[in-house]
């Protein structure tokens, strides 16, 4: 390929990705499917908040581990985004920011996927010390103080990482994974296990589901313009 | 301001001059030299490549630094940027105390700054990333600083959380602290200004706080902190809290004017001067140092004519009853020249035939009289009880300190024991466990022998 020919096609691969980003322009491809877990469901461990009393008295009810979570098969807090496939393609990161929110000493979301510079909002809506300790291998490290309640930090990552790992030293149950693409084709299984990722341009890709404790697994797939497709993912303990 | 370029570069280069701390730009030779100082003086800890593999490296706790990896604690920049190159010339040229880092003043100022130029050679993030150095603000100083502003920002800002509320390392996050190499580690005493890493300076509290200590729980406080101000009068305040050791190598007991004190806080304790010992321990399991949590114990002691009290006090981050319990023992040698027989007493005993030495020991283990007990221990697996002799003693803890009074006759229950007396020095030593470390048996904290005087 010349290289006015490699110029025009990146050039209408960003037109492409506008119109991705745009919603007005609703067209493209779906893959869409279900995360289950196979085998029995290991049951989640009580976290001990004693450490805190703020913590404590934040909740009424026991609060439980969140790095395995099985309802009824369905395996929840997984990411699942487009590992290959977009290559040459680019995607403006979004102003909007991702949000972590942290209330009664737990990251809300526990996953998240983000795209590359993409702010991510961090935010205290206890009223107790948390440090956000974040410690990828390609991006940029950081440890900050939050200590007052209603604070918020603003923080963006450069460079892909599956994952950038996020813990409070105070809290040591207290952790959270981002997962940073350079697109905005990623999702995260909630509470039913499915993910739907749409407005992908026709192609052939490799979908990756990513669990903190389970690894990864990919699949293959193929789609035509305004074609949905399904793709399963199915983890056993490890 | 009207200067001409020209005119300000003069005074920039003399105000760079004026403090000693030119950064120039490192030359192929410099880092040439840079990397044969490293090999000569840093290899054996920091490993060839800088991946924190020498030869010596598990032997030591906190571990060499993987300087490849470009994970740095002490830096007055922003949270994951490096630090500056005037951060590493004050690591080299001032150690870091506490560890097993030592200061690089024998090299010339040169040799150093080419060793900077090698270590920022062995780790990309000097070349993917500026330094951001933060804004410390102005020192008001300790005049204007307000202890009491300082008291209220150190528990607003949850200081306490990681390092208690009288500065002892003991809050309640301290016991689950894990540094982003996988290995336990303590929140730092802040009453012991003699073992802060890097500077128990106000200026270098500030920067710690600002910076955050990476690689550490220790987080970054630039954006937390609702002005500078707040940072100085908070540095005041932790500084406030350092204890002054009483470093020496002997302990004076003094005569006692009627009684011995009934209890730890009797105001006669005044009179006895404290001797502060340092503590240190040098177990290993599968090579690896095993580390005590106890670095110094505070000795007085006052004598009449039957027995000596000991009042001894040290910081132990939580207080442990049972298995394996805190615990102490005093050591005497009768005689200093038994001290090259005896060795040091981190190696005691050194094996079966070793000499049995006159212990006082002491546990927090909750039975009924809570004794302090004389005995001759010839070995770890035999004991000789003096039970007759056993000395009651007092003993509080609060607030991450031990408070406890032995007291021991002055003549032994045994002829193999020491009989105290005014006539000459004897040798004392001191053992500590900090049971709530898993420590017992050999696992300990020592001391060196020192002198034991009765005035
Ligand atoms: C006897 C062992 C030993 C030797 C020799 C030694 N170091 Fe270190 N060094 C350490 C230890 C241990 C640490 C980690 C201290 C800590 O983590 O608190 C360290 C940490 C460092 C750090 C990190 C400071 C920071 O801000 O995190 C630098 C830089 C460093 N050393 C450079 C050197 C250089 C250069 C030399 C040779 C001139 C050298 N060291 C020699 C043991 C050593
Ligand atoms: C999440 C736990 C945590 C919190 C919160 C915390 N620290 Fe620390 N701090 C540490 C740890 C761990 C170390 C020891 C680092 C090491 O040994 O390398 C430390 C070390 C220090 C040191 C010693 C620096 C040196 O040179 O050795 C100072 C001073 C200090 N902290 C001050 C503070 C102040 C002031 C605050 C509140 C504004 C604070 N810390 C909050 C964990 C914490
Ligand atoms: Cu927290």
């Amino acid at each position: 390929m010349n290289t006015s020919r490699k110029i025009m096609l990146g050039f209408l691969f960003i037109i492409l990705g506008m119109g991705i980003a745009n919603p007005a322009f609703a067209a493209g491809a779906t893959v869409s499917g279900k995360v289950s877990f196979e085998g029995a469901a290991p049951s989640r461990e009580k976290i001990k908040m004693a450490a805190d009393p703020v913590c404590l008295g934040a909740h009424k009810d026991p609060v439980l581990s969140e790095d395995l979570v099985v309802n009824n098969g369905a395996l929840q807090n997984v990411v699942v985004y487009m590992k290959d496939g977009l290559s040459g393609k680019t995607f403006p990161a979004p102003t909007t920011p991702v949000v972590i929110d942290q209330a009664g000493c737990q990251y809300h979301p526990h996953v998240f996927g983000i795209q590359v510079g993409q702010p991510l909002e961090i935010r205290n809506s206890d009223a107790t010390l948390h440090n956000i300790n974040a410690q990828p291998k390609l991006n940029k490290r950081f440890n900050i103080a939050q200590p007052t309640k209603g604070m918020k930090t603003t923080k963006t990552f450069d460079k892909v990482e599956i994952p950038v790992p996020f813990k409070c030293n105070v809290h040591p149950w207290m952790a959270a994974h981002a997962v940073v693409l350079d697109h905005p084709f990623f999702g995260v299984t909630g509470e039913n296990g499915s993910f739907t990722l749409n407005g992908l341009p026709a192609g052939t890709y490799t979908v990756e589901a990513w669990h903190e404790k389970l690894g990864t697994q990919t699949a293959q797939v193929t789609v035509a313009d305004g074609e949905t497709k399904t793709v399963n993912f199915s983890f056993k303990a490890k | 301001m009207c200067l001409s370029s020209s005119i300000r570069w003069v005074i920039g280069l003399g105000i760079v001059g004026f403090l000693g701390s030119p950064t120039p730009a490192f030359s192929d030779a410099d880092l040439a030299a840079g990397k044969d100082a490293y090999e000569a003086n840093c290899a054996r800890c920091h490993g060839p490549t800088g991946a924190g593999d020498g030869p010596d490296a598990k032997r030591m706790f906190p571990k060499p630094r993987k300087l490849a990896e470009g994970i740095f604690k002490f830096r007055t920049t922003a949270s994951g940027t490096p630090p500056t190159d005037e951060d590493l010339f004050r690591t080299l040229s001032t150690g870091l105390p506490g560890s097993r880092m030592p200061d690089f003043q024998r090299l010339s100022e040169e040799t150093r700054r080419n060793l900077i130029a090698y270590v920022k050679s062995l780790s990309p993030i000097f070349k993917d990333q500026a330094p951001e150095p933060i804004d410390l603000g102005k020192d008001p100083g300790p005049k204007e600083a307000s202890l009491a502003k300082g008291k209220e920002v150190y528990a607003q800002l949850g200081c306490a959380s990681c390092h208690g509320t009288a500065g002892r390392g003991n809050g309640p996050s301290a016991p689950t602290l894990v540094d982003s190499w996988g290995s336990p580690i303590r929140a730092a005493n802040l009453t012991q200004g003699w073992n802060y890493r890097a500077g128990s300076g106000v200026k270098e509290i500030v920067a710690r706080m600002m910076a955050g200590i990476d690689g550490t729980p220790m987080p970054s406080y630039a954006d937390a902190l609702s002005s500078k101000e707040d940072a100085w009068h908070l540095a005041y305040y932790v500084h406030s809290l350092q204890e002054t050791p009483h470093w020496n190598r002997t302990i004076e007991a003094v005569k006692a004017a009627g009684s011995l004190p009934a209890d730890p806080e009797d105001p006669k304790w005044q009179e006895a001067p404290r001797t502060d010992l340092r503590l240190s321990s040098t177990v290993y399991q599968q090579g690896e140092i095993q580390p005590t949590s106890v670095n110094a114990i505070g000795v007085q002691a006052v004598y009449n004519e039957d027995a000596v009290l000991f009042r001894l006090t040290w910081q132990d981050p939580n207080e442990s009853r049972e298995d394996p319990p805190d615990a102490v023992r005093l050591f005497l040698l009768q005689d200093r020249r038994l001290k090259f027989q005896v060795g040091s007493l981190r190696s005691w005993p050194a094996g079966p035939d070793a000499p049995a030495l006159d212990v006082c020991s002491w546990s927090a283990k909750q039975d009924s009289a809570r004794e302090a007990e004389q005995m001759l221990e010839s070995n770890d697996s035999e004991i000789t009880s003096g039970a007759a002799s056993s000395s009651r003693s007092q003993d509080s803890y609060a607030d991450g300190v031990w408070t406890l009074l032995i007291k021991r006759p002055l003549k032994s229950f045994h002829p193999g024991g020491v009989t105290l007396s005014t006539k000459k020095p004897f040798l004392f030593g001191a053992v500590v466990f900090d049971g709530g470390n898993g420590e017992r048996d050999r696992r300990r904290a020592n001391s060196n022998w020192v002198d034991l005087v009765l005035k």
